[in-house]
């Protein structure tokens, strides 16, 4: 019961989360913009619309991989620690989030495939290269952060922040947190690293065909997301948090930042963003991956 | 437009849980990206810092299935006729035409050319005109608050008047554009629509 | 059951097929499909026994040894179901094709003698059934002439060069150990130097290596399993490469024993620490070239060859949980990749031999049932939670993680990283997108080829959330290797630091899904719109005009590819035409590349048997 309970709990906080920070985002741009922006709650108003909207849908695949897609989300949600609660803690730790990250990507690329639109399948293939030139950091960062603490569970490496401290500052680590800083914008697919959707040259890519409440699910998922790339660099990185509250906070912070980056900039193209994935933050990552190694063994 | 319509009620939630449709839709209009015509040059300062259309909802999106306001920005050749026809039948429902500028409504300036039509909504139904030579961004504002209105008293039908006209729709387009490459979107309507009139022959 | 009953009723019921065959082709189907029922049939019934039977002892005193214990017992299973479903599969595939009582009676022989090679207790019938199953396996490759011989060609002479090197291992551990029986050649190697237990080692992984296609020795497989028909695709892609990997785990852990050869010379340069590389490069640089293919077969050929490296590195690291991983892929990879064959195939036999991806499309609208076991079997192949790859690479990730060989798991996990782009490219460009005017009156595969896919989809998924029903087998063999087995339960496994429990993963997904899909059937109800009905900036999508699959990746592939050239391959051509240019008489008796990559392998043998009879140096 109180399982179920923690799962309602998360998902639907998280949810929250997302859809608040998605608001957050656009009230935060258009400040930077120096213009007024729109209401915190608009992410709720388009939902609702979408809601109220008929779709057209391309056939059972486009309706499938989108809840295949929102449903992955949701479940890596209950894998990762929510300052103190995590509902799914003891079936297979970074391992399983890493293997489980995938599915969201996967139902949306299957979904935009079906739809046959040129459009659509540009922005999946520019989103799998992404993903290829990120994770080629991020798994090196994930493995000197699993070797360093000799687990595979995020759950005690979570345990072992609170006592010892942020990663982020513990000396074999740091090398590996600047990396996973400057991979993070491509993780949660904000600007620089906007090329997938690039609505002014392939029309929102792989959201082309989406209306009503395909987008709907589309922007939960995109919600999700969002919390699920902040949250795992708060617990990997930040401590994770001892209760909820603190954790939040964190996460906010953590927003902020990239939130920063996201209204200044302009959008690269895949083979520059690729190139800059490949050579920066993949040194970063393999320089701390050869500390942590020689500072355990 | 009286004034008490044009204030706008985004925070009343008791609003919110009686018409969530209609509220969602008129405070998220998002708008085609779609130029036509002088008009366009409007919509820049429209939606940047200047004005910034967004504290209202009103954002352009990339492709009709995503939007659900259309606005015509200036006169229609009869060549852009065709993509807009399409892009409007793309369009998920309930969506909103606004001709802007006087060219889609009678054919403003264009009057007498050659290629340019001169009535928009004998071709698609439009739920409002932005009339001027050519509009400030204020008239957008104002049409968008006019579009409130109408879809609070449930008088932004366009959609509906597409879906039941759309035999005769169709006929206006294919008058002037010949063979359309697509299928009707409505057969069933239009195959009603052509045994009646073979009865009344 | 007796294993030589079932053996011989197994090489009967073979020539028997053949024979029928010239009266009635339908009955001859029928029998071959019996055949291996009855073989089926025969080896789960022996399920959990471990026994020897010696058959003959008269030749040369060289005993003929069958023995079945559960090691042999799940990769024979695992022959026998694939080798099953293969051969329904080619009901209809090849009546299209022509001398097909050929066709059954030598996909008959290449199952028997990978099942042979299975259950023999000695290097004798070892090597007899791995010769046979070499030669049969050359038959059927170039079975479709043309290009096929070209790749039949460099298959055999690679394999005869593998079976010489065996046959120089096996003489050699003869002289030392006076047996070719398993057992006793492993009770006496216990004193052998380490040296000498290199030595052997080395020779028989450039045998066992070959047919497993490890990296600098995998050059034939691309071609063999492009040209080879599909049915045979699947077998030669799902088991009989990984005879190698068996040939592999019966040497280090059966004969050799693992303690040993985990300490084996000296710290750095090694045995083990050489596999482990090659581990790592073969699952590195084949995921990057399947990049580039456009072959659909090509395609998960090469894949074929990174899954191998998964395997190699698993079956080398030598702990208890990196050989349950090991095993567990190669029957995981058995069942999705046959699978995924069989999906190219009948994709293949509808479209009329169409493999070319840029020039499929859309065929999901045509052939859902093969779309789905199309995708069932990427996510196995990627190991997507769920399907049966994703235990498996697990257990490789966990024990490469927890005993300190972070690079390892680097390559590991970025080798499955790049299987999810050239996955879905495999998806994407034969059943999504748009369907070409063409293909609109394809019908979809035929029973007899939908209902082997669908079976081996149902495996991969039940062995997927249930990955305890095959790691209980493994657990076994373990114990008879004498190592400490994993504690599993029917849901996963659960070491100290970190487990996997497939009962939460599943309920949460499957929870989740139905929830979600219901919340989704809660909005209104949207309508279905045409492949041309589609957004194009207003105009009206152009039937056929929309080619947009080709170079899929091209900006990341345009930034690898001068980077990524088949090291191997060029490395045996650049050697080839320095033999070449060396001497006419070489030339003369061995002409084109591939009999020079097998000149290669054999001088280097000779020239280690020559140190060692004049040095002795091991
Ligand atoms: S109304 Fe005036 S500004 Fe608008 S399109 Fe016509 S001529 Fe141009």
């Amino acid at each position: 019961m109180v399982l179920v309970l923690q799962i309602l709990f998360v998902s639907i906080l998280a949810c929250l989360v997302g859809l608040f920070l998605i608001g957050l985002s656009r009230k935060v741009t258009a400040r930077i913009h120096w213009r007024y922006g729109p209401p915190l709650s608009q992410p709720f108003i388009d939902i609702v619309k979408w809601f109220s909207q008929t779709a057209v849908s391309h056939g059972k695949l486009f309706d499938a991989g989108m809840i295949f897609s929102l449903t992955g989300s949701v479940v890596v949600v209950l894998f990762l620690p929510f300052g103190g609660i995590c509902p799914l803690s003891g079936s297979g730790g970074l391992l399983v989030i890493l293997y489980l990250m995938l599915i969201a990507p996967l139902g949306i690329a299957l979904s935009a495939g079906e739809s046959a639109n040129p459009h659509a399948s540009i922005g999946v293939s520019r989103k799998m290269q992404l993903a290829f030139g990120y994770e080629l950091s991020l798994l090196m960062i994930l493995l000197s952060l699993m070797t360093y603490y000799r687990t595979v569970s995020i759950v005690d490496i979570v345990e072992t922040q609170i006592q010892a401290g942020w990663s982020l500052v513990q000396l074999p680590l740091v090398v590996s947190g600047l990396a996973y800083l400057l991979i993070m914008p491509a993780i949660m697919g904000i600007r620089p690293f906007e090329m997938i959707q690039a609505p002014q040259e392939i029309s929102s890519g792989p959201m082309a065909e989406y209306g009503g409440k395909f987008l709907a699910f589309a922007t939960l998922q995109h919600a999700f997301n969002i919390y699920i790339g902040l949250s795992l660099f708060v617990n990997l990185f930040m401590g994770g948090g001892s209760n909820a509250g603190y954790f939040l906070i964190k996460l906010l912070l953590a927003f902020m930042v990239f939130q920063v980056v996201h209204a200044v900039w302009p959008r690269f193209r895949i083979e520059q963003a690729v190139r800059y994935l490949w050579r920066w933050p993949a040194l970063l990552a393999f320089i701390g991956l050869i500390i942590v190694w020689v500072t355990t063994s | 437009m009286t004034k008490k319509s044009g204030k706008m009620d985004r925070n009343n939630i008791g609003k919110w849980f009686k018409s969530p449709g209609n509220m969602g839709q008129k405070y998220s209009l998002h708008a085609l990206y779609f130029c036509t015509g002088c008009g366009i040059i409007e919509i820049p300062p429209t939606i940047t810092t200047r004005w910034d259309a967004e504290r209202f909802g009103v954002i352009p999106v990339a492709t009709p299935r995503q939007a659900n306001l259309f606005l015509i920005t200036g006169y229609v050749s009869v060549k852009t006729l065709r993509y807009i026809i399409r892009s409007y039948e793309q369009m998920p429902e309930p969506k909103y035409t606004v001709g802007f500028g006087s060219c889609p409504i009678n054919g403003g300036m264009y009057w007498d050319s050659y290629n340019t039509i001169k009535h928009l909504d004998k071709y698609i139904p439009v739920d409002g005109w932005i009339a001027g030579c050519m509009p400030r961004p204020e008239a957008v504002f104002v049409a968008v608050t006019h579009l409130w209105t109408l879809i609070d008293k449930g008088m932004a039908t366009g959609y509906l008047k597409y879906r039941e006209h759309y035999a005769k729709y169709r006929r206006n387009q294919e008058k002037i554009l010949g063979e359309l490459e697509w299928p009707p979107l409505f057969s069933k309507e239009e195959e009603n629509e052509k045994s009646r009139e073979k009865v009344a022959g | 059951m007796k294993l030589e009953i079932l053996l011989a009723v197994f090489f009967g019921g073979s020539l028997l097929t053949y024979l029928l065959g010239k009266i009635s082709k339908r009955a001859r189907d029928i029998l071959a499909v019996l055949v291996l029922l009855f073989a089926t049939a025969g080896i789960t019934s022996l399920y959990g026994k471990s026994s020897t039977a010696t058959l003959y002892t008269g030749f040369l005193d060289f005993p003929m040894v069958l023995s079945i214990h559960p090691f042999a017992w799940i990769f024979a299973l695992t022959i026998a179901v694939v080798g099953l479903c293969a051969v329904i599969f080619s009901w209809l595939y090849i009546r299209k094709k022509g001398r097909t009582d050929f066709f059954y009676f030598m996909m008959l022989l290449v199952i028997f003698s990978m099942i042979g090679i299975v259950l023999s207790g000695d290097f004798l019938s070892f090597y007899i059934f791995w010769e046979m199953m070499s030669w049969s396996t050359f038959l059927l490759i170039s079975y479709n002439r043309g290009k096929a011989i070209a790749a039949g060609m460099k298959y055999i002479v690679m394999s005869v060069a593998g079976s010489l090197a065996m046959l120089v291992g096996m003489i050699s551990l003869y002289t030392q150990t006076g047996t070719l029986v398993f057992e006793g050649i492993s009770g006496s190697l216990n004193s052998a130097s380490s040296g000498y237990l290199q030595f052997i080692l080395i020779l028989f992984f450039v045998a066992f290596g070959i047919k497993n296609a490890i990296w600098p020795l995998h050059v034939w497989l691309p071609p063999a399993h492009s040209e080879a028909p599909s049915p045979f695709s699947a077998v030669l892609s799902g088991v009989l490469i990984k005879i190698g990997t068996f040939g592999f785990i019966l040497l280090i852990y059966g004969i050799i024993q693992v303690q040993v050869f985990v300490n084996l010379g000296h710290a750095l340069f090694n045995v083990r620490n050489l596999l482990l590389l090659l581990g790592a490069v073969t699952i590195l640089i084949p995921t990057f070239i399947a990049l580039f293919q456009d072959d659909a077969k090509r395609l998960l050929a090469w894949s074929t060859v990174a899954q191998a490296g998964y395997i190699i590195l698993g079956i080398a690291y030598g702990t208890s949980e990196s050989l349950s991983g090991g095993t567990l892929h190669f029957f995981n990879h058995a069942l999705f990749k046959s699978l995924l064959f069989m999906v190219v195939g009948a994709v293949e036999f509808r479209t009329n031999g169409v493999r070319d991806l840029n020039s499929l499309g859309g065929l999901i609208k045509k052939m859902p049932v093969t779309f789905v076991a199309g995708l069932i079997g990427v996510c196995g192949l990627i190991g997507v939670p769920l399907t049966n790859g994703f235990v498996s690479k697990w257990l490789i990730y966990h024990t490469l993680i927890v005993n300190h060989s972070p690079f390892l798991a680097f390559v590991a996990l970025l080798g499955t990283w790049g299987t999810i782009l050239y996955s879905y490219k495999l998806i994407h460009h034969i059943f999504l997108g748009q369907l070409p005017r063409k293909y609109e009156k394809l019908q979809a595969a035929p029973v007899s080829m939908k209902v082997p896919m669908i079976f081996l989809s149902l495996t991969v998924f039940v062995f997927g959330v249930l990955p305890g029903l095959p790691l209980h087998v493994i657990n076994l063999s373990e114990l008879g290797f004498g190592m400490e087995p994993l504690a599993i339960n029917m849901w996963g496994v659960v070491t100290g630091s970190g487990s996997i429990q497939m009962l939460n993963i599943a309920t949460a997904l499957i929870l989740g899904g139905i929830v979600l899909w219901l919340f989704f059937r809660m909005g209104p109800k949207n309508t279905r719109a045409d492949q041309m009905d589609n957004y194009a900036a207003g105009a009206p999508v152009p039937a056929d005009r929309y080619q947009y699959s080709v170079k899929f990746y091209d900006p990341l592939t345009r930034m690898i590819a001068p980077y990524l050239k088949d090291i191997a391959d060029n490395f045996y051509s650049a050697l080839a035409r320095g033999i070449r240019n060396a001497g006419n008489g070489i030339r003369r008796i061995y002409t084109g590349d591939v009999g020079n990559y097998a000149l290669y392998i054999i001088l280097f043998l000779a020239i280690l048997i020559f140190i060692q009879l004049y040095w002795k140096v091991w």
